[in-house]
């Protein structure tokens, strides 16, 4: 560290009961970056954004509920990490399927053996179009993960917007 | 939840809580429910109509909340079918959409598999333990290129007729020789496909052509089922193998009965037998039932079949076999077929099935009832020579008990049952049939979707028929639309019933449920019979103002709708009711405009229909109106026309242009006369 020379005979005296009056410190320490995960910042309030994006990661438990439901993160269970790799690959999997049907994120839930997925789509096409592709991500996801999944689907007029940033 | 909130019931801090009015609403519909076992007593109104009054402090049965959770462990009438999603918008309404999205499932799932058999390279990592090898890809390719047994047994695996029959040519002319066994799979196989490659699951209304061979399918249609059956041909690739085939055991012999008693050869069959039991070879069970079956074929008269099914049920004792309960079902349907004889027959038989510790299946009890119950639905429908105490017996012997699975006619007990229960008019027996129904796993003999419906559809007919409007309604509610979707018919079975016993308000609430049924664009006469009803009788002024209100919607469905609905043809009497509806209710300005529409649609309004309008307009002592009616009636050429401006001068007090008019139209339509 670097420190300034005194030449005020006013701080050589002062300095002996450690006022640092007048005193300039450079302080270097690793670089704290600003948070940027899941975060959508407030800019000109014309973008509508959903529940899920506007409240920030710190709110989860307790405004915010998880989006990926599994019990290997609990003490002394493994697995995590295939369960995460599993659910990025099913949530880019059915952003492709229902490829502008999606109004929110996927709620993915694992009881027992089953995958559950719940998805909020927006009521664009009619309901035949829906039940095919749900009878098709259902039949494919259960032969890529050897396990039964269902999925829960809820539809909706349009995004539901709860704020504008 | 329930066992919460029914903790802190009394407490005033639950009292204002949303949730627990929520709650409260629930438990007072739960709570009036007949008891849960009782499913054959119609269930009671839910209080969805009722005016909710929280009282200050309430005393709960010890049992209630046993009671409540109690009710949610049967069917939920106002759930959809279980493989759709629980969604407003992806529920169906209507029968057809229900078939519409499940085959749309049907086809996403069809669509992934072939995706997985296509690469099933990405598929093959196996996470699972224990193993699970139905979501493992099917290998669909035969592994083995090479001409010999292996590729041969492989193909009969895969199940490829053609390609499995070619195999076989091309190992004969390269002098190998194959197997007794591999031969014998292979002919079962020609035999069970009827010498045709299996074509995928298809609904009845498909057709598909193999390969590009064009086949000729004559449809023979078989009892009320018109099925496309394929003919066991002349120059057959299962006959050619047979003949070629040096030594063959009984196991060819059986598989090439079983398969021309199935395809329709019957007489070939017999030939075959014959030859069997010239040669002295041991027939087995399965061969001996596919010989009943085809018994009432080869003979004419209805005791030379029984005779033949006599004597090979001697045979088979002869040789030992045992019957299994697939002969005696196969026994019991050939003698549906032995004429009136056949039925004391029938009732032998299932005694013997009896002595011999064989339990009936469903089927057996169907072919009895199919035996004695044949004369009510032939064309001379008699009920002279049956004695409907067959079905009463039946359903002693059938009631409580749980079914498996054992015949493939099983399925058809419940559907015969039920018309027969409406043909004869009894509903205390189609309540029993309907309570063996939620006996264990019965649920499974309804069958396919349109069996289904077939059933509910007799059911709802008989209780329409036969009971008081309040439990009419409240099976309505509990089958419609959860179980199944009505037709026009059953519409109409509805507002009969409201209209034997008066409830004829209820009219607007059946027109919702019509509306969303999709009824209202296709069946017109469903429309002029609730128009009608509506307009006949004088009620209170609320009731006509929910009529008036219905009218209007009813309005909406005829003439000229947004591009692409279908809409009704506009008719005289629809038009002239709705009318009346309005007027009575008191809407007459829109009474009025109805009038204009008459002339657009080229309809002729009713001399009924005139003479209310005048009797308002005079009412309201509008003279305007009523001259501008005559001349309506006189545009029409309506010979009333006299004798409303007769009965216009008299009542009204005109003015000197609207008399000049009147006596001018009178004068028109006394030329006319």
């Amino acid at each position: 560290t670097v420190v300034a020379e005194r030449n005020n005979s006013l701080s050589r005296i002062s300095s002996a009961i450690c006022v640092t009056h007048g005193l300039r410190a450079i302080h270097a320490t690793a670089t704290c970056y600003k948070h940027h995960a899941a975060r959508i910042r407030v800019g000109k309030r014309d973008k509508p954004v959903t529940y899920e994006q506007a409240l920030h990661p710190h709110h989860i438990a307790h405004r915010k509920g998880w989006l990926s439901q599994h019990t290997s993160n609990l003490e002394g269970e493994a697995g995590a990490a295939e369960r995460t790799v599993e659910d990025v690959f099913i949530r880019r999997f059915i952003f492709g399927t229902f490829h502008g049907l999606l109004a929110d994120e996927l709620v993915i839930k694992r009881r027992g053996n089953v995958l559950v997925v719940c998805a909020l789509l927006v009521q664009k096409v009619g309901p035949q179009k829906i039940y095919f592709l749900i009878g098709y991500t259902e039949a494919l996801l259960s032969y890529f993960y050897k396990c039964p999944v269902k999925m829960e689907v809820q539809m909706v007029k349009d995004r539901v917007v709860y704020k504008y940033l | 939840m329930a066992a919460l909130c029914g903790g802190v019931v009394g407490s005033s801090f639950c009292r204002n809580h949303q949730l627990f009015r929520l709650l409260h609403k629930s438990f007072i519909g739960r709570l009036g429910c007949n008891h849960v076992a009782a499913q054959h007593t119609a269930p009671s109104e839910t209080g969805s109509a009722q005016e909710i009054i929280i009282p200050r402090k309430k005393k709960w049965n010890e049992e209630a909340v046993l009671q409540a959770l109690a009710s949610t462990v049967n069917r939920d009438p106002t759930a959809s079918h279980y493989r759709f999603q629980d969604d407003a918008f992806l529920t169906p309404k209507t029968s057809s959409e229900f078939k519409l999205f499940s085959q749309s499932q049907e086809a996403g799932k069809n669509a992934a598999e072939y995706v997985v058999n296509t690469y099933p390279k990405y598929f093959t990592k196996d996470y699972a333990e224990p193993h699970v090898p139905c979501l493992m890809p099917d290998t669909l390719k035969p592994q083995v290129s090479d001409v010999s047994e292996g590729a041969l047994k492989e193909l009969i695996q895969l199940r490829k007729v053609r390609q499995a029959v070619s195999m076989y040519d091309q190992l004969l002319q390269a002098g190998t020789a194959v197997s007794l066994e591999m031969t014998n799979d292979l002919l079962d196989l020609i035999c069970f496909y009827g010498d045709q490659d299996p074509q995928q699951e298809e609904t009845p209304d498909q057709e598909k052509s193999e390969d590009g061979e064009e086949q000729e399918l004559p449809p023979k249609s078989r009892r009320g089922r018109s099925r496309k059956l394929e003919v066991w041909r002349k120059d057959n690739n299962a006959e050619r193998i047979f003949n070629l085939m040096a030594e063959r055991s009984e196991r060819s012999y059986s598989a090439l009965i079983r398969g021309m008693v199935k395809y329709g050869a019957q007489l070939k069959a017999f030939d075959l037998y014959a030859d069997m039991l010239n040669n002295r070879m041991s027939v087995d069970v399965n061969t001996f039932n596919a010989l009943i079956i085809a018994a009432p074929e080869v003979r004419q008269k209805y005791n030379e079949k029984w005779e033949l099914i006599v004597e090979i049920l001697k045979q088979m004792k002869e040789q030992g076999m045992r019957p299994s309960l697939l002969t005696f079902n196969a026994v019991l349907k050939s003698s549906r077929r032995c004429g009136p004889a056949g039925r004391m027959q029938a009732l032998q038989t299932l005694s013997e099935m009896k002595a011999v510790g064989i339990e009936p299946s469903l089927a057996s009890y169907n072919h009895i009832l199919a035996a004695f119950y044949r004369t009510v639905f032939g064309p001379s429908a008699s009920f002279s020579n049956v004695s409907s105490d067959i079905l009463h017996k039946v359903m002693d012997e059938v009631s409580g008990k749980s079914f498996i699975a054992r015949d493939p006619d099983d399925v058809h007990f419940f559907n015969y049952g039920m018309k027969i229960c409406c043909s004869l008019k009894d509903l205390g027996l189609a309540y029993r049939l309907h309570q063996l129904l939620g006996v264990g796993d019965n649920w499974r003999f309804l069958g396919s979707p349109s069996q289904e419906a077939h059933y509910y559809g007799r059911f709802f007919h008989l209780i329409c028929m036969m009971e008081t409007v309040d439990t009419v309604l409240l099976w309505y509610r509990d089958l419609v639309p959860s179980l199944f979707y009505p037709n026009s018919g059953a519409m109409r079975d509805v507002l009969q019933a409201l209209d034997t016993d008066n409830r004829l308000d209820l009219i607007p609430e059946i027109w919702k449920d019509i509306k969303r049924l999709g009824l209202s664009n296709k069946a017109g006469d469903l429309v002029e019979e609730v128009l009608s009803l509506m307009a006949r009788d004088k009620h209170s002024p609320e009731v006509h103002e929910s009529f008036a209100e219905c009218a209007l919607e009813v309005k909406a469905t005829y003439g000229s709708g947004e591009q692409g609905q279908v809409t009704l043809d506009w008719t005289a009497s629809a038009l002239g009711n709705i009318a009346s509806i309005l007027l009575a209710a008191g809407r007459t300005k829109q009474a009025w405009d109805m009038l204009p529409l008459f002339k657009a649609n080229n309809r002729v309004p009713a001399e009924k229909l005139l003479d209310d309008f005048l009797s308002s307009a005079m009412l309201r002592g509008d003279p305007q109106r009523a001259v501008t009616l005559v001349q309506l009636s006189a545009s029409f050429s309506l010979p009333a026309t006299a004798r409303l401006a007769q009965r216009v001068q008299q009542e009204c007090e005109l003015n000197e242009e609207h008399k000049t008019l009147l006596v001018e139209l009178e004068a028109l339509s006394h030329d006319k006369d």
